[in-house]
């Protein structure tokens, strides 16, 4: 392979939808368990409630609370909203790739026959 | 001195004029993803009727100007989500960028596809990706904890003070924000390296899948 053709497979490579979204769904699911577990497991002084703030999530996931059980639902909303915008972010990436693949194409293609 | 006289010559151009597209575009859609989620948040908080709307949304506003939440706020918001993100996936892929010889090299040493350039997927380089995001997400709490330092009142800074839950050492104050960015540091670091791994591997699953 030249190395020409290597440079251009580096840059213009093709994201794998789904496998980002698989990624991103997990870290991002990973992340949210954590931090609800780590409130949980550090506890708070008898009276006081744990995780006010971070409950404060529930007002974008439904359901949520800094609770074991909480953890689990967290966990689940934030696997959906990672692969989404994994989703969202492989396929902008890709489709921009395209276009202006395309783009550059027609431009050769254009100045060939301006050339001819 | 020391270098392969039969090693490929890499087109410098053409290496440039590719990161720098990608610099471009992965700062487009950084930009475009922070400008939405500061927009969809803002309204959500509005139209959730809740007693207070956007209680701590609001806070955004200490380091966001113009910014709250109100229908107009949240375009403001729209506009620092963007512009904000546009700067940061630009200095984010910046970093990354300094993997691309290495991920030339490894496609010219062959330990990649060689397959047409339509066909060939992308391989994510945790440590890079991860030294990127981490050096934003550092970077982004030294800015605000000691923007929040200069402005006065650090000592009322109670939600940015929570953080040391998550944060060992972190403080509202210089050296609790060098503390607190070396721990955000390697969180973000981690999470990159564990992103890569599961991205690689589903590419990987999915490779051997469709061979068999």
């Amino acid at each position: 392979m030249n190395a020409d053709k290597a440079v251009l497979m580096a840059g213009f490579a093709r994201m794998d939808v789904k496998a980002l979204a698989v990624a991103m769904g997990t870290v991002c699911a990973i992340g949210l368990f954590l931090m609800t577990v780590t409130l949980l497991v550090k506890g708070a002084p008898s009276g006081v409630p744990i995780g006010t703030h971070l409950g404060l999530l529930d007002v974008y996931l439904p359901g949520y609370s800094v609770s074991w059980g909480g953890s689990v639902i967290g966990a689940v909303y934030a696997w959906i909203i990672g692969a989404l915008i994994g989703t969202v972010w492989a396929v902008l990436w890709n489709l921009t790739h395209y276009l202006y693949i395309i783009l550059v194409v027609i431009r050769a293609h254009w100045w060939g026959l301006m050339g001819d | 001195m020391g270098e392969d006289a039969s090693a490929p010559v890499i087109n410098e151009a053409l290496l440039h004029a590719t990161v720098k597209w990608n610099t471009l575009l992965f700062a487009g859609i950084c930009g475009f993803s922070g400008a939405m989620t500061l927009l969809c948040m803002t309204y959500i908080s509005l139209y959730r009727g809740l007693p207070h709307p956007g209680h701590y949304l609001n806070l955004l506003g200490v380091f966001l100007p113009g910014y709250k939440v109100s229908a107009g706020g949240a375009w403001i918001g729209f506009l620092w989500g963007g512009l904000i993100g546009a700067f940061s996936g630009a200095v984010m892929y910046r970093v990354y960028a300094l993997s691309i010889r290495q991920q030339v090299a490894d496609y010219l040493a062959g330990e990649k596809s060689t397959d047409d350039l339509e066909y060939v997927t992308m391989k994510l380089y945790g440590h890079s990706l991860g030294l990127a995001m981490g050096a934003m997400a550092a970077l982004g709490l030294l800015i605000t904890t000691n923007w929040l330092v200069v402005r006065g009142g650090a000592d009322n800074s109670i939600h940015a003070e929570l953080l040391s839950h998550y944060l060992p050492g972190y403080s509202v104050s210089a050296s609790g924000s060098i503390l607190g960015a070396m721990g955000i540091f390697m969180a973000t670091y981690l999470f990159c390296v564990v992103l890569g791994a599961i991205y690689n591997g589903v590419v990987a699953l999915r490779k051997t899948g469709t061979k068999s």
